[in-house]
């Protein structure tokens, strides 16, 4: 017995900490690098097409693409891209960030003028000036002055987008308020139907909505897309705000009526500020939803009576030019341009969607 | 400032009752604790107080005026919160300007007060910070500073110490209590700290699922129980309870008879010790010390004899008794508390001794 402890003695010997430290290091290290390649790779077929159309609209003359531009572009433009990221996921601190990114830049800028420099230009932006671009390519006669100037057709997408936000964000904000705070008779029936109606993708009810619509009146105007628009979006974001007025502890708002303040009072000053973030996010893809939309706004048009980008894009894609790439690419970029800074500026926000709520 | 009455309210949660047939009266300037288990309805109490909550049945007066349909926002109650809810969009200094943002204060005068108050709860190198940067103990003294600005007809105070630690609960308890008569404020403190209860209070409030088991001064709680509930709730470590059968000749628990003074009509009783009145002088029952801890200034004793197992205390702090020694226990008539043990009243005019 005690010959066997003696044998077995050395094996429980502290162990070595340092080898087993450098080992844990190099395994972190190893997973680190192998997640961070793997994302690089997936997120390379995925980039390739925007930085094409970015520069298909800065290269492309009529005519064509020359594909030997675009590559050499995306060969700057990619790892450049990439760099900047991994550089953004593995520094925390905001000046290295800063840093990186004015590396990239200069980098990008730097490769693409020694690359592509004489190949880039600006002739397929020039939609954004000539109000009659359809009648310079095409001749007077062609269009019949049916195709407008793509201001009108941005401040037609502005207007669709930012009203239906306005209006989803502000009934929304309310109607989730007092679903979080108010107990009434069939709360939970208007609960479950709300869920209901999700069931039902809105392309199904394109023909009731038209007909809607057009009893109404409202056929061939921009208030018809905006009141769908409002329409669809509600029940999911009256969902959302109900869940973050539901992490608004109860109690607060009672502080803020003993404090003297009214329930609306209580309510502007004390519960919405905690509901911010569930504002912004549904503000974001509320924007993003009006900005975007295709189907309804030319569901409910019978002529031209209104253009928006959207159906501008298509127009310029299908209809006029066929084969003018540059231009198709421009506007391209030119139509997503308000998105993408909107995900850009409020991303922080948007991942709070899914953390489903505040934080106190 | 003001008197405060509550009469016969009650309040319903569905079929529950939080708050059960409930009345009770607080003079002017009055500082009253309420103490109770979890549970027992103490914070319902307070948020109908405040108007919150409104009462299933009875009234509140305020001044002799009811103001059931009062709402909260003109009751004028400052109101310390379990969870002390600050607002934490705000920073700390709007935090403690809230209230008076809807009294219509200038704005330099309000600033004044709220560094005043500030500097009362020494919170003040912590204005600029929001709440959640702020620990347990600093959200607490945010809270009640949020609570005095407003100069209140009634303060509520739902254990607003829970989170201190030991010294700066000390100093913030004569601190309450002299920012409480300075302003003469009618008070009710909620607390699990009988200590605390004890110190603070003009009058002690026991409740007990929804009731009121015993209200009076600390002392008469402690010394006068008039419940069972309320002689095993106030009191640490907590009072010895005997049951036993009260007969002619004595009080029998167990095999043990022991001897009374005053009324003996047979019935079934619960004898109440505390362990400061049981003594182990050498004569008395006979027990033996199963466990002994210390407890700083003095030292506490279980010890197993034929009237079951009795807490007794010392006042050494080293330990005079090892566990398995014999001793010898008893204790004074006038110190005995009997109880009826099926009305789970207390029985005047008896008394027993050992
Ligand atoms: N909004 C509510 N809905 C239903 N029941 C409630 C509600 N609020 C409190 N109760 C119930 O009422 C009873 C009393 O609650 P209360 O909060 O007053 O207890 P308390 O004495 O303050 O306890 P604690 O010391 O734990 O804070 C509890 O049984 C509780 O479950
Ligand atoms: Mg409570």
């Amino acid at each position: 017995m005690s010959g066997l402890q003696r044998i077995a003695r050395p094996a429980a010997a502290s162990p070595d900490w340092s080898r087993l430290a450098v080992r844990a290091r190099r395994l972190g290290a190893l997973r680190r690098w192998s997640l961070v390649g793997f994302l690089t790779l997936v997120s390379i077929p995925i980039l390739l097409p925007f930085f094409w159309v970015v520069v298909i609209s800065f290269s492309a003359r009529t005519g064509g693409v020359d594909s030997a531009v675009l590559w050499r572009a995306c060969a700057v433009l990619v790892p450049c891209v990439l760099g900047y990221a991994a550089a953004h996921v593995l520094f925390p601190a905001r000046q290295h960030r800063m840093v990186s990114a004015v590396v990239a830049t200069a980098v990008a800028v730097a490769g693409l003028w020694l690359l592509v420099g004489s190949d880039l230009h600006l002739d397929n932006y020039r939609f954004l000036v000539s109000p009659n671009l359809v009648e310079e390519i095409r001749g007077a006669a062609t269009a019949g002055g049916q195709f407008p100037w793509v201001w009108n057709a941005f401040f037609n997408s502005l207007a669709v987008a930012a009203t239906s936000m306005a209006a989803k964000v502000t009934i929304a904000t309310l109607a989730g308020y007092y679903l979080s705070r108010f107990a009434f008779r069939g709360r939970s029936l208007f609960l479950q139907s709300l869920l209901i109606l999700e069931v039902f993708h809105p392309w199904m009810l394109t023909i009731p909505i038209f007909l809607v619509i057009f009893w109404v009146g409202l056929l061939n105007t921009l208030s018809a897309p905006i009141l769908v628009l409002t329409v669809i979006d509600l029940p999911f974001f009256i969902f959302i705000m109900k869940g973050f007025f539901d992490a608004v502890p109860w109690d607060i708002e009672m502080s803020a009526m003993t404090d003297g303040a009214t329930r609306r009072q209580a309510f502007w000053h004390v519960v919405l500020p905690q509901a911010y973030g569930g504002i912004i996010a549904i503000s974001v893809l509320g924007f993003i939803r009006g900005w975007e939309e295709y189907v309804f706004v030319t569901a409910l048009r019978t002529g031209n009576s209104y253009w928006v980008m959207s159906t501008y894009l298509y127009y310029v894609a299908e209809d006029v030019m066929g084969v003018d790439y540059g231009l198709v690419a421009a506007v391209s970029v030119f139509y997503m341009l308000p998105s993408l800074l909107l995900y850009l500026f409020l991303q922080k926000y948007l991942t709070q969607l899914t953390l489903g709520g505040v934080k106190g | 400032m003001a008197r405060v009455e509550l009469q016969n309210v009650t309040k319903d949660w569905g079929t529950a009752k939080a708050v059960d047939d409930i009345s009770l009266s607080l003079e002017q300037g009055e500082f009253a604790a309420v103490l109770g288990p979890s549970g027992c309805g103490k914070s319902t109490t307070l948020f109908m107080l405040a108007g919150i909550y409104m009462p299933t049945r009875g009234d509140i007066l305020f001044d002799g005026a009811r103001v059931n349909d009062v709402e909260a926002r003109d009751r004028n109650v400052g109101i310390v919160f379990q969870s002390y809810a600050l607002y934490p969009n705000m920073t700390v200094l709007q935090n403690i300007l809230f209230p008076l943002r809807f009294k219509k204060v200038p704005k330099a005068e309000a600033e004044k007060s709220a560094r005043e108050i500030a500097e009362l709860v020494e919170i003040s190198s912590l204005l600029d910070r929001k709440p959640s940067q702020l620990s347990g103990g600093q959200q607490q003294r945010v809270a009640l500073a949020r609570a005095l600005i407003k100069k209140p007809n009634l303060l509520l105070l739902d254990e607003p110490l829970s989170n201190l630690d030991a010294t700066l609960r000390l100093s913030m308890r004569m601190e309450i209590r002299r920012i409480q008569r300075e302003l003469g404020v009618t008070t009710i403190l909620v607390t699990h700290d009988q200590i605390e209860a004890m110190t603070m209070a003009d009058r002690i409030i026991c409740m007990n699922a929804g009731r009121i088991e015993q209200e009076g001064t600390p002392e008469a709680l402690y010394t006068r129980p008039e419940t069972v509930f309320a002689a095993s709730f106030i009191g640490s470590p907590p009072i010895n309870l005997l049951p036993g059968e009260l007969t002619a000749d004595g009080l029998r628990i167990g095999e043990t008879l022991l001897a009374t003074r005053g009324e003996t009509n047979a019935r079934s009783v619960k004898l109440g010790i505390r362990p400061e009145h049981v003594v182990a002088n050498g004569h008395g029952i006979p027990a033996e010390i199963i466990s002994a801890e210390a407890l700083g200034r003095e030292t506490l004793y279980t010890a197993r004899s034929a009237l079951g197992d009795t807490r007794f205390l010392e006042a050494t702090s080293a330990p005079k008794y090892k566990a398995g020694e014999q001793v010898r226990l008893s204790f004074d008539a006038a110190h005995s508390i009997l109880f009826d043990a099926e009305r789970d009243r207390r029985l005047e005019g008896v008394s027993a001794h050992a």
